[in-house]
């Protein structure tokens, strides 16, 4: 069931995707789970638009409902201009939809997937030929053109879906997770990618659960948790809101107590990796050899100490009290490191 | 019909006939099982061509008997994998894929039972060649060995539309190859394999009110007699009427599911 909104009515060019208390539940009684809760969102055209969150936050959910393929409990959306319940095949002939979850069909070649798809979209048989063949070279996947899909690697499957969403030229783009389980290299082609059609005018809304990927590619990013948005807009300004560096230090076991305590003397603690404490430092970078002495003076051993600028991990963080499981993010602590001294590291990312 | 519904169809059912093909394994024993089967009764029933009611009313040869038999076994094996095809479309997600393209919701079933009925036509044309050098002979001629055809092809629409609708509702493979055994049941307890009159007790009450029994004599008719319009009536009609069925139980899954996501 979905309401009614005049403030949906708007200009399609002016927002490619809008919605207003979308919510989604499944189950029912007791068992109800409710996936999304009344999320608002406007995506600008032009723009790449990030969807962050963990696993089972509701991104997949929200993208589903945005495409067509699953109904809103309430609440109601437009994609390209068009209500998602109403005019769900105009919305469908509008928009590029690649889903983590949707197979590629591994009996077929690449050619013939993406003859097939022209076929559905209604393209003429020459125009989606010569577009097939436009699209197998821009992700690069001429040669591989007449294998079957079967023998293709993550990384080819993933640009092929790439290249069947681009079939019909559509206006906005949908990519659900698009590099999960890839490669370094076959991610930072994706991202090319999709920064090219990006360039080239497509709106893309596009799930991750890899902080690193919202920041190098989203001009906007929204955090979902828990089925509802957290925060939302640029990430340069998001990360500037939660100011101060977070210094994570691990000490041994026995004595966590005692260096939180210690900790707590320079700024909040936040949440962070198991078995490492963080704190905000409320005077930046130079309150670090303080902290460091005194955890020195206090006869506590530093296994690990890690300076982080803030980072959309701290963002999550600060907004709903715990850490991206899991996330791809090179803020995460990476291995325990012995010896005396402790290694001290400082890192920061910046969009380039 | 609609022409995106005809154009869907048709690409849909090219994929659905290229997937069949390109699983040899999969298709393999739709052709072996059959004719291993015929084989075996041929072997080892062949004294019941001494039996002048067989000779006169059932047929000249028990190889020409298990033609029949050995098409519909063949037809019902694939149209068990064609279902279980859909039902990995639905369970790996290319369904969703389809779903989220302005295709005609009708022609990702109509696809599938399409591509169905040209493997099972395939299929028969494979076994006709086999009997026929093997010694079988289709005493109705070239429109006899068209009717075995086509009542082949409506069988094969018949139950891949039936299963198709289990593959629907289920979205499971193995619900789909689950579900086979019962219909090998059936079969079993027809006279694909042994003609009627030759039954007693129970097993001839079943086959009797079994309509594979009826829809399988009416395609040994077209192999063992001269072209009669009965033959039409049973090979025909009655595998027709379950298609009919079948298809709108198919449909009306398929719709329920839709509606229901």
């Amino acid at each position: 069931m979905t309401r009614t909104s005049n403030s949906l009515q708007s200009d399609p060019l002016s927002a490619p995707i809008v919605a207003e208390g979308l919510s989604r539940s499944f189950g029912s009684g007791d068992s109800i789970v409710q996936a999304v809760d009344g999320i608002d969102l406007e995506v600008h055209p032009g723009e790449i638009f990030g969807f962050l969150g963990p696993n089972g936050a509701g991104k997949s959910t929200t993208v589903r409902m945005l495409t067509t393929l699953l109904k809103p409990t309430s609440g109601t959306a437009r994609v390209a201009g068009y209500d998602v319940v109403r005019e769900a095949d105009k919305v469908r002939r509008s928009i590029g939809v690649a889903l983590q979850d949707a197979a590629i069909d591994p009996l077929m070649t690449g050619r013939e997937l993406l003859a097939l798809q022209s076929v559905l979209y209604g393209l003429p048989k020459n125009v989606g030929r010569i577009r097939s063949l436009e699209l197998l070279e821009r992700v690069g996947l001429t040669a591989a053109a007449d294998r079957r899909v079967g023998t293709y690697s993550g990384g080819m499957r993933r640009r092929l879906d790439l290249a069947l969403s681009l079939v019909h030229e559509p206006s906005v783009l949908f990519l659900d997770e698009p590099t999960t389980g890839l490669d370094p290299m076959s991610r930072l082609t994706l991202w090319e990618e999709v920064r090219r059609l990006n360039d080239a005018g497509t709106t893309v809304l596009l799930t991750t659960q890899y902080l690193e990927e919202a920041d190098q590619l989203a001009d906007r990013i929204a955090i979902i948790d828990h089925g509802h948005i957290v925060r939302q807009g640029v990430p340069r300004d998001l990360k500037a809101q939660v100011g101060f560096p977070t210094l994570s230090v691990r000490v041994d076991r026995d004595f966590t107590e005692r260096a939180r305590e210690i900790l707590s003397r320079f700024g909040d603690l936040r949440p962070s990796a198991e078995g490492t404490l963080g704190v905000g430092l409320a005077h930046g970078a130079q309150d670090v050899a303080t902290v460091v002495r005194a955890l020195d003076e206090a006869g506590l051993k530093v296994r690990h100490l890690e300076l982080d600028e803030p980072s959309l991990d701290d963002v999550f963080a600060e907004a709903t009290g715990h850490r991206i499981e899991g996330a791809g993010s090179n803020s995460s602590s990476d291995s325990e490191e012995d010896g005396d001294e402790a290694p001290v590291r400082r890192r920061g990312r910046r969009r380039s | 019909m609609s022409i995106p519904l005809v154009t869907h169809s048709v690409a849909l059912t090219k994929r659905s006939v290229r997937g069949r093909l390109r699983q040899p394994a999969v298709l393999a024993p739709s052709f072996i099982f059959p004719l291993f089967f015929a084989a075996l009764g041929s072997a080892s029933f062949s004294q019941l061509a001494q039996d002048p009611y067989f000779r006169e009313n059932i047929a000249s040869s028990f190889l020409n008997y298990a033609v029949a038999g050995a098409i519909l076994q063949g037809v019902l094996f694939a149209s068990t994998s064609a279902a279980g095809d859909l039902a990995t479309d639905i369970e790996q997600g290319f369904f969703e894929r389809l779903l989220a393209s302005p295709i005609t919701r009708t022609s990702i079933v109509l696809g599938r039972l399409a591509g169905s009925m040209v493997v099972g036509i395939i299929q028969v044309c494979v076994f006709l060649t086999i009997f026929t050098i093997a010694g079988a002979r289709v005493e109705s001629g070239p429109i006899g060995i068209l009717g075995l055809i086509v009542a082949s092809a409506l069988l094969g629409l018949a139950m891949s539309a039936l299963m198709a609708g289990l593959a629907i509702k289920s979205g499971s493979p193995e619900v789909v190859q689950g579900a086979f055994p019962l219909v090998f049941v059936l079969m079993f307890l027809s006279s694909a394999f042994f003609p009627r009159h030759y039954m007693s007790g129970w097993y001839a009450t079943v086959a009797d009110w079994n309509p594979m029994s009826h829809i399988v004599e009416g395609m040994q008719s077209f192999v063992n007699q001269d072209l009669q319009a009965s033959q039409f009536l049973r090979a025909w009609l009655l595998p027709l009427g379950i298609a009919i069925i079948s298809i709108a139980f198919a449909l009306r899954t398929l719709s329920k599911r839709l509606a229901a996501s």
